[in-house]
């Protein structure tokens, strides 16, 4: 830092630089924000026409797509909120701090992996897959979480000198090749489970014993393909509530008795819910406004269906498809922006909930942290 | 995690499931991610990069007598739990009118690996697998194996020198071709091929897919101008975003009265990051290409109405609207850096006497730059892996040519582009033969991912870096 | 009226320094031979640029009118409506060309043991409405008696999205112009819904005949006739086959004016033979020499 040279000569014009400069950045910082507060007042503006055109049968073409777009989001929170809430307890209450600094900025690693990619092998890699070994799958889901269930117990029955080995902190690292055997096991065990105890195929079964049409490209490769994308920011977010939980309160807890479920469910979890809370809503406005995953994953039927195994089409994957042939001013047109104001009101809502929430609770752990 | 209604405190046994097994489940959680995360980018690296590997060449005999040849590419289980069935690539679609073959593994007789099965790469009508049984070039002619070394040697020639010659082909099951060597792009003899060889011939591949057009309606060839296009697009985006971004996180920050209004638009900004990115594209389409685009044509550019000049997509509007939609992430990331500058940095400088300017120039923003720095490289790792809006205003199919070339003005903002990640979607979901371009998709996401990673790896190693630098001064 | 439109058309081959930009925007379907007589035009007139957009037919005519292409790729003929739409946008019609022969096919799994639908089978699968006469929808494999041992439930169907040519040209032609089911996957692109069909021993779908791989088989239709007529290239080359069609090309050409090179030049190597082979290179069937003569009076 050099000393400002005081020459009284200089002082008007520094004066004046520094009226200038402010000037300019707030009228920068201004029109920044005023740019982006334009999009708001943009789609207003051009939804307005569909005013003249009636609601009726505004609602009757959105009203697939807003369910296609909540039942593609459900479904992808179904998935993620366990793993990634999992993940997050996990990495903030039980992994070893010098693995945390490395598997952090991995799992966040997940996040940047472009929607095409994803969309792409969930459409054209995943969903065939799913499709013939549509029982494997089904025991996949169940079989992975009962076999880190195994894991634990026999952890629990092995050797102290094993455990010393595998300690519980590392988990996360060497589960990998354990789940990995545990899937390829399932999957040589599958088919002939399903030989055994259905009699042939899962498929034909659901068919004939319950009605349910299949379709390639359903809600539960959706799940899985945009639960992927959404696992990262759930736990990202959801990891620092729980890590920003005064240690002292956890500790506190067990040193009076309960037991470290106890511990983290009254407790740690208690604590961040708030934090946890705007974490999954920040996961669902990404999975409402995710839009190649669904265009690519979901077949884009238009339907009124709850069942898993069926396709659906969203908001988001409507405009990208459609907009570009919609002729500017038509009736398509405002629809498709007014399906893209309808985005974007909900996320912005949904954010601002999860923000709100989010600095609530970071005053609540300063007073924490200033009374213990 | 589920079923909690177990009392665990009253009785104590040595294993306590809810106790003891809970941590397994979220242990799991992790472990299940990566996992995920290292399958899907191990797929990506094994087809992606395997696919340029020269692949051995079976000469297939059916039982009915049929004989083909061709590589097998994947096997699936026949519906109806009937057995096994393959697919084979065999080229030759001028004469057998497919590319593809599937077989059932029980009609196959036998299969064979003959060393003089060669594999042409032609310019219109894609790979030729099959044998050479000569050449022939004014009169002259070569047969066998030498008509093999002719061939190589004529290849070796930049294609201006090549002497016009042709090629004369031969199926396995005994058909005739006649090719004029001016077609062929390549020719190998992988069964012939050592491991050495092999891996010449990838690098060799891995480099033209990165530094060639796309050939045969984008079922063939490279991606450099997707590459190109992206990268391009990318840097005018940084160009637009870090001053404007910048200028209002400071202005938020420094400036503005820290009042409710400036907490709430700090909560609007973050938001919008959070706004999908097809809204942006609406936003995009509307305002710039239709609005602003169709207002510049009008104005400027009516003599060549009614093509369009500016009232299309094209490379500016992309740039501006990846710009709009990564601003909330630049402001975020700057703020946070301003944020952390200690007030009695700020309150030193203008106690000796330093205007806001001074302050803000010489002490602030180099305080802040790595705080930027980050901001910009991630704000570059969203755009770099954005589509959805990209096809509202301005990606194209194929554009060969560079929006930047030797024509005045160099760089023409008019023009469409192409893009890694819209190119990989067209592929697989426009292209003519989503099963030929299949390899290709592959190889392309994992540029893209790789691409994507990097940037990314370096926005976490700087701010992890800098921060601790930090940790050090404070 | 279109002898009047271009004053001298140049004969392909010329070699002249050519120059400009080729810009189109349309059809999905035509995308790769867009590509590919654009790739033969730069390979001869290297200062050519190309920029080629293909979201689907509907957005050609929304191009021409708002102005942002000359050319517009169309799988399908312009309706009346778009038509008259770009007359009162310019006062003049667009010039129509037709420029390859192309038919509808309806594809099936590759094991899947059905040969042939007469047209009201097709029409009570796809749609709702049963326009062409069926008299009830088929919705499952054992309703139709060539799959009734093919034991996979309901007819998976497959298709186009709302903007392509291709899904508009099928609910005129195979459906009557009645509506679609709405659980029919809508695909981004006919590649697409083939390789969707190829992976799934219950699906049905329908795409554009230069899509067809050995993957999925094309089903032959009845005419009306009785006779089944299969897909290939004598039956569309002579519109036999009931879903055949032709590929359009539209221009934005004023009256008197003449086109720049290098729309010239992309038009003159389409009707030339050379452009007729790369037609049937990428799938599509050559036009008649008789429909060539016709055009190349312009």
């Amino acid at each position: 830092m050099t000393p400002p040279r005081l020459t009284s000569s200089r002082q008007p014009l520094r004066l004046l630089q520094d009226r200038v400069a402010t000037g300019l950045i707030t009228a920068g910082g201004v029109g920044v924000l005023l740019a982006i507060l334009a999009i708001g007042v943009f789609l207003i503006w051009e939804t307005l026409p569909l005013l003249a055109i009636g609601e009726s049968l505004a609602l009757a073409k959105l009203s697939p797509l807003a369910w296609g777009t909540l039942k593609a989001a459900l479904a992808a929170l179904l998935f993620a909120i366990p793993v990634a809430l999992g993940a997050a307890i996990y990495s903030a209450l039980f992994m070893s701090a010098r693995l945390r600094t490395r598997i952090k900025p991995a799992l966040e690693m997940m996040e940047a992996i472009p929607g095409v990619v994803v969309g792409f092998i969930a459409g054209l890699i995943l969903a065939p897959w799913v499709e013939r070994h549509l029982a494997s799958a089904l025991v996949l889901m169940v079989w992975l979480p009962l076999s880190a269930g195994l894991a634990g117990l026999l952890w629990q029955l092995a050797k102290a000198r094993l455990q010393r080995r595998l300690p519980l902190s590392w988990a996360g690292l060497w589960l990998i090749p354990w789940l990995a055997l545990m899937v390829v096991i399932a999957l040589w065990l599958a088919p002939w489970m399903e030989q055994l105890w259905l009699g042939g195929d899962l498929r034909q079964l659901l068919d004939q014993r319950f009605g349910m049409d299949y379709a390639t490209r359903n809600a539960l490769i959706v799940g899985l393909a945009m639960g992927f994308a959404v696992i990262p920011s759930i736990y990202s977010l959801a990891e620092d509530a729980l890590a920003d939980v005064p240690s002292t309160l956890i500790e506190g807890a067990q040193a009076l008795g309960a037991s470290r479920w106890q511990a983290l469910w009254k407790v740690a979890l208690a604590a961040a819910g708030p934090g946890i809370f705007s974490a999954v809503m920040i996961g669902a406005g990404r999975a409402v406004g995710e839009t190649m995953i669904v265009l690519m994953a979901s077949g884009n039927t238009a339907l009124f269906s709850a069942s898993p195994f069926e396709g659906m089409r969203s908001m988001a994957a409507a405009i990208a498809i459609e907009l570009p042939e919609a002729s500017p001013g038509g009736q398509t047109y405002h629809l498709l922006i007014f399906a893209a104001l309808v985005l974007f009101i909900f996320t912005f809502l949904v954010n601002t909930l999860a923000e709100v929430v989010r600095q609530r609770l970071r005053r609540r752990y300063r007073q924490m942290g200033g009374t213990s | 995690m589920k079923a909690g209604k177990v009392n665990t405190a009253s009785r104590r046994p040595r294993f306590n499931w809810l106790n003891d097994l809970w941590p397994w489940l979220c242990a799991a959680s992790v472990a299940l991610s990566l996992l995920m995360l290292g399958a899907l980018l191990a797929l990506l690296l094994v087809r992606g990069l395997g696919h340029f590997w020269p692949a051995t060449l079976e000469e297939v005999t059916l039982r009915s007598g049929d004989t083909f040849a061709g590589h097998a590419v994947r096997e699936v289980e026949l519906p109806q739990q009937a057995g096994d069935e393959r697919l084979y690539f065999t080229g030759n679609q001028d004469i057998e009118g497919a590319r593809w073959r599937w077989v059932t593994i029980e009609e196959i007789a036998e299969r064979a690996q003959p060393t003089d099965l060669i594999r042409l790469e032609r310019s219109p009508w894609g790979d030729f697998i099959g044998r050479l049984s000569a050449i022939e070039q004014d009169g002259q002619r070569w047969e066998g194996d030498a008509a093999w070394h002719r061939l190589a040697t004529l290849l070796a020639l930049p294609a201006s020198q090549r002497q016009e010659s042709q090629l004369l082909l031969t199926t396995v099951d005994g058909q005739t071709l006649r090719q004029p060597l001016a077609s062929v792009v390549s020719a190998q003899a992988p069964n012939a091929m050592s491991w050495w060889q092999k891996t010449h011939v990838w690098g060799d591949g891995v480099w033209r897919f990165l530094s060639e057009g796309p050939r045969a309606a984008n079922t063939d060839g490279g991606v450099w101008p997707a590459i190109f296009g992206t990268v391009l697009m990318v840097i005018l985006m940084s160009v637009m975003v870090t001053p404007f971004g910048v200028l209002a996180a400071i202005y938020l920050n420094e400036i503005a009265h820290q009042g409710r209004l400036t907490r709430l638009v700090r909560i609007g900004v973050r938001n919008l990051a959070g706004v999908p990115s097809i809204v942006y594209g609406v936003f995009g389409l509307g305002v710039f290409v239709y609005g602003i685009g169709g207002s510049l044509d009008e104005w400027f550019f009516s003599d060549t109405l009614p093509s369009p000049t500016f009232g299309t997509g094209g490379l500016l509007w992309a740039s501006l609207t990846l710009a709009l939609l990564t601003l909330p992430v630049v402001i975020v990331a700057t703020e946070e850096g301003l944020a952390r500058i200690p007030e009695a940095q700020r309150e030193g400088a203008v106690a000796l006497g330093a205007t806001r300017l001074e302050m803000l120039t010489r002490i602030v923003l180099p305080m802040a730059a790595p705080a930027m720095l980050t901001g910009v490289i991630l704000a570059v790792a969203r755009a770099a892996g954005e589509v959805a809006p990209l096809m509202l205003v301005g990606v194209a199919k194929l554009a060969p040519q560079m929006p930047i070339d030797g024509e005045f003005p160099y760089l023409h903002l008019e023009r469409k582009f192409m893009h890694l990640g819209y190119h990989l979607f067209d592929t697989a979901f426009h292209g003519e033969d989503v099963q030929a371009a299949i390899p290709l998709v592959y190889a392309t996401a994992l540029l893209l991912v790789l691409i994507v990673l990097v940037l990314n790896l370096t926005a976490i190693f700087l701010r992890h870096y800098l921060r601790r630098q930090r940790g050090n001064e404070c | 009226m279109m002898a009047l439109l271009l004053v001298t058309p140049p004969t392909w081959g010329q070699s002249l320094p050519i120059t400009g930009t080729l810009g189109a925007v349309g059809s999905d379907t035509m995308a790769g031979l867009m590509l590919r007589w654009g790739e033969t035009l730069t390979s001869r007139y290297p200062e050519v640029k190309l920029q080629f957009q293909a979201s689907g037919s509907a957005s050609a005519p929304t191009a021409l009118m708002a102005g942002t292409t000359r050319l517009g790729p169309m799988s399908r003929p312009m309706s009346t409506e778009e038509r008259d739409n770009f007359i009162e946008r310019y006062g003049y019609p667009p010039l129509e060309l037709k420029v390859a022969r192309d038919a509808l096919i309806v594809v099936v799994h590759r094991h899947n043991p059905l040969r042939a639908l007469t047209r009201q089978q097709v029409d009570a699968i796809f749609s709702t409405s049963r326009a062409c006469g069926a008299e009830a929808s088929i919705r499952r494999w054992d309703q139709l008696s060539a799959t009734r041992d093919w034991s996979f439930g309901s007819i998976a169907l497959h298709g186009r999205n709302l903007a392509s040519g291709t899904h508009g040209l099928f609910q005129q032609r195979a459906l009557c112009g009645g509506l679609f089911r709405n659980d029919i996957s809508e695909h981004p692109g006919s590649s697409a819904v083939v390789a969707a069909v190829g992976e799934s021993a219950n699906a049905m779908g329908y795409a554009g005949f230069n899509h067809l791989t050995p993957a999925v088989r094309a089903v032959s239709l009845y005419d009306d006739d009785g006779i089944a007529i299969t897909p290939d290239e004598a039956a569309i080359q002579s519109g036999n086959y009931p879903l055949s069609r032709y590929l359009y090309l539209y221009v934005n050409l004023p009256p008197g004016a003449s086109l720049p090179p290098a729309e010239q030049a992309l038009l003159a190597l389409i009707m030339s033979d050379e452009g007729q082979q790369i037609a049937r290179a990428s799938g599509f069937v050559p036009l008649t020499p008789s429909v060539l003569d016709a055009q190349q009076r312009w």
